[in-house]
């Protein structure tokens, strides 16, 4: 069906607005899909704001990510453990996948991307969308070689979830609010990455050097800064927390550990990337916020029957894309130029 | 000056004169036109190396259809420096058009209408469909440019895969739906002349005619393959002429340096919207031709992003900004698949290795399994992993492409003139003995500097 609007559309947000239990609900299942949002586009957004580079391989680093997180869980986890000890060998796992993606990334830069830095961004692009390609079919080819999910590539790889998460993640109610303890670790990482990034731009030799670079790279080049090492750090530290998202999108039913996780991946950490303003961390902040918040209004419309259209979610996040882009092209904090050219 | 110079300089009758200009184009349509018939040839007398090596006149078709659907891509991108990311939208267009309505679904249109009626009508509501877009879209450039036409494009692709009006009978729109309803065989899209009987044939591959004006192939899919194939030529002459026009001049100048031609006083809005629209009508031309060949239109093949990621790739390999190049880079892509192909499809790589190699080389075990397992696992199957590596290659090292390159080596002009301008100077010398017919090159050289890049 296409979208229709039930003529008790009114009549549910009222309830919807009037009853607090729901509201929070919604409001914690906003947060938390911000948070993964975030975690998605963070990466996406440091590397074009300093390196103009729109890293069309971004998402399937998310998916490597997954892929060997879910690995590696599998693999540690045992049925005896206590849920601290879990959370213990997911941080630990967390860690190992940013190294290992940073690696990766820091790899992809000194070989392949640094050569076309002085080409048209196009080309960037093109790179970046060959290297996503590669990297999919070597995974599919993994997969089915493996017979991982018994070789199904494009279906939800479930047993990483089932098989680990612990049950005290799962459902839970304080006061009259129902939510899962995973959205609030969720949160809580969102958090972190937030504060995280904030603080490498701002607290770090190194984000005072990416943001030199982003305001004037020839002025930060005359003043002795090393903007070539500065770029392949950007670049790994990009890389590694997509592949850090990718850890947490194991655990989140909503998502899966699949190789079409690359483009599902993608294109939202796009629309955050272009909503917020390219280049903009602030900006991917309050854009991750905002696609969060319409993604789980859309989540609760869905599930109360207001609208009875599946693809909900993916149309409100191109909508806005779109009527943003018609609005205020250059998005929420973006600035004048950036992204123009090519 | 005497009367024997004079008379030298006489210049030939236009016909000559054209079929000169264009003889590396009537080489290359004689090549086409003879390929399913050589294919057979050569598998006659090479087996199956041959088989490994030439791809079948089947992908050769497939080849066609996105190989216009590349070509429409890269007039828009190419050549005016937009990149359209949400192509795959017109390719949708002209596909779902087509199928709805065959299959009666459409509001206005009554069913049984002609095929290649639809096929137009469908383009036109593209272009139309273009020009909305357009209105929206041009305002942007650069990155966010390619970034609404993708969103627009994306939100077609989810209602595509959720909407029931798609796919009659209950079934899931994701997995699309068939021209004819459940018999493919009922769907019978005729190409020719309209309205005279003899001047059309069905050309649906496996089910269509097998002759053409009376002369028998023998097969369905040589009928497909010379009349898809004759629309795609017609639709390359258009764009073509297009591109060598005053229109696509500008197109070029918005491409080199938008603000100058802005200031030159063209405006290049127009010129832009323009580009666009007849991008997107041939780009849903391709999207019909889809529908003679496959039968069906769904979400996957026809909306998705990765359709126009592949016309990219496609367009790179060939060159960018080189309308033929395209076509060139998908029969290049085609072809790296069906190399790594089964037996069952058309031969490849494995089939012949496990003809050639001798059988104590297939079992040989390195780390747990047998090279032929080996194959299978990593080889066999998965030319798209190998042409993402290609690309990647091209990108680098080859960033014009194909036919790009060759243009540069051929000294900035297309190669089509170039070619032409040789037989000219062999011509000269076969009349007259002398090297001085070289005809006044500055503008050819001048329009030749603006096309390569």
């Amino acid at each position: 069906m296409i979208p229709t609007v039930d003529p008790l559309f009114v009549g549910d947000v009222l309830d919807l607005l009037t009853s607090p239990g729901d509201v929070s609900s919604v409001l914690i299942e906003g947060f938390a899909k911000a948070s993964l949002y975030l975690m998605i586009a963070s990466g996406l957004t440091l590397i074009f704001g300093l390196m103009d580079v729109i890293n069309f391989a971004h998402g399937a680093f998310t998916m490597y990510g997954a892929y060997i997180a879910a690995g590696l869980m599998l693999g540690l986890v045992t049925a005896s453990m206590g849920w601290a000890t879990v959370m213990l060998v997911f941080l630990f796992v967390l860690v190992v996948v940013f190294a290992l993606l940073a690696a990766l990334g820091t790899i992809f830069e000194v070989t392949l991307v640094r050569k076309l830095y002085e080409y048209p961004p196009i080309y960037q692009i093109l790179l970046t969308f060959g290297i996503t390609i590669t990297m999919e079919q070597f995974m599919r080819m993994i997969v089915e070689f493996r017979d991982i999910n018994n070789g199904q590539w494009n279906l939800d790889w479930a047993s990483p979830r089932r098989q680990t998460l612990p049950s005290e993640l799962g459902d839970s109610e304080l006061l009259f609010v129902e939510f899962t303890n995973l959205q609030l670790f969720e949160i809580l990482l969102g958090v972190l990455t937030a504060v995280g990034i904030w603080a490498f731009l701002n607290r770090t030799r190194y984000g005072l050097f990416v943001r030199a670079g982003v305001e004037d790279e020839e002025m930060a080049k005359a003043l002795g800064i090393n903007v070539q090492r500065t770029f392949t750090v950007v670049f790994a530290v990009g890389s590694g927390i997509a592949g850090a998202a990718g850890v947490v999108l194991m655990w989140d039913p909503l998502w899966s550990v699949s190789v079409p996780l690359a483009l599902d991946v993608l294109l939202p950490a796009f629309v955050i990337v272009i909503v917020g303003g390219l280049g903009s961390f602030k900006g991917t902040v309050v854009a991750s916020l905002l696609v969060g918040m319409i993604d789980a209004l859309g989540t609760w419309a869905f599930t109360t029957g207001v609208i009875e259209f599946t693809g909900l979610e993916e149309l409100m996040i191109f909508s806005i894309l779109v009527v943003m882009l018609i609005l205020q092209p250059r998005g929420l904090f973006g600035v004048e130029g950036q992204g123009d050219h090519g | 000056m005497s009367a024997d110079a004079a008379h030298q300089y006489e210049p030939d009758s236009w016909p000559v004169q054209y079929l000169q200009d264009h003889a590396i184009h009537i080489a290359v349509v004689l090549v086409f036109l003879a390929y399913p018939f050589a294919y057979d040839v050569l598998v006659d007398l090479f087996a199956l190396t041959a088989e490994m090596i030439l791809p079948e006149p089947d992908t050769m078709l497939m080849v066609f259809v996105l190989g216009l659907f590349a070509m429409s891509f890269d007039f828009v991108s190419g050549y005016t420096g937009y990149l359209s990311f949400g192509h795959a939208a017109f390719f949708g267009i002209g596909a779902y058009f087509v199928v709805l309505g065959y299959n009666g679904q459409l509001p206005i249109v009554p069913a049984e209408f002609p095929f290649l009626a639809l096929l137009l009508l469908g383009a036109v509501v593209a272009a139309l469909f273009a020009l909305l877009v357009g209105l929206l879209a041009f305002r942007l450039s650069g990155v966010y440019f390619a970034m609404i036409t993708l969103g627009i494009t994306e939100i077609m692709y989810v209602i595509s895969q959720h909407w029931d009006y798609l796919t009659p009978g209950n079934s899931d729109p994701a997995t699309g739906t068939t021209a004819g309803g459940a018999n493919l065989a009922d769907f019978e899209p005729m190409i020719g002349i309209p309205f005279i009987d003899p001047l059309n044939a069905n050309v649906h591959p496996g089910f269509g005619d097998t002759s053409i004006l009376g002369i028998e192939f023998g097969d369905s899919v040589i009928v497909a393959y010379l009349l898809v194939g004759l629309l795609v030529l017609i639709c390359y002459f258009l764009m073509q002429r297009i591109i060598h026009s005053p229109f696509g001049r500008v197109m070029i100048a918005i491409r080199e340096n938008e603000e100058r031609a802005k200031a030159i006083g063209y405006n290049v809005f127009y010129y832009k919207i323009g580009a666009f629209m007849i991008a997107a009508f041939f780009g849903a031309v391709a999207g019909a031709l889809l529908i003679v060949i496959e039968g069906t239109a769904s979400p996957d093949t026809t909306l998705f992003f990765l359709v126009t990621g592949f016309a990219l790739v496609a367009t790179i390999i060939g060159g960018l900004g080189t309308l033929a190049g395209p076509l060139f880079g998908y029969i290049f892509l085609e072809s790296v698949n069906e190399f790594l192909t089964r037996e069952a499809s058309g031969g490849g790589l494995q089939p012949w290795l496990q003809e050639v190699l001798p059988e104590s080389v297939l079992t040989a075990t390195i780390g747990g399994i047998t090279v032929d397992g080996a194959m299978d696992a990593f080889m066999t199957g998965h030319g798209e992993f190998y042409a993402g590596i290609i690309f990647v290659v091209f990108v680098l090292y080859v960033p014009v492409g194909m036919l790009g390159t060759l243009r540069l080596r051929l000294g900035s002009e297309t190669v089509a003139r170039s070619v032409s301008r040789r037989i000219g100077r062999l011509r000269a010398d076969d009349t007259t003995g002398e090297v001085d017919t070289d005809p006044p090159a500055e503008t050819e050289t001048e329009a030749g500097a603006d096309e390569s890049d």
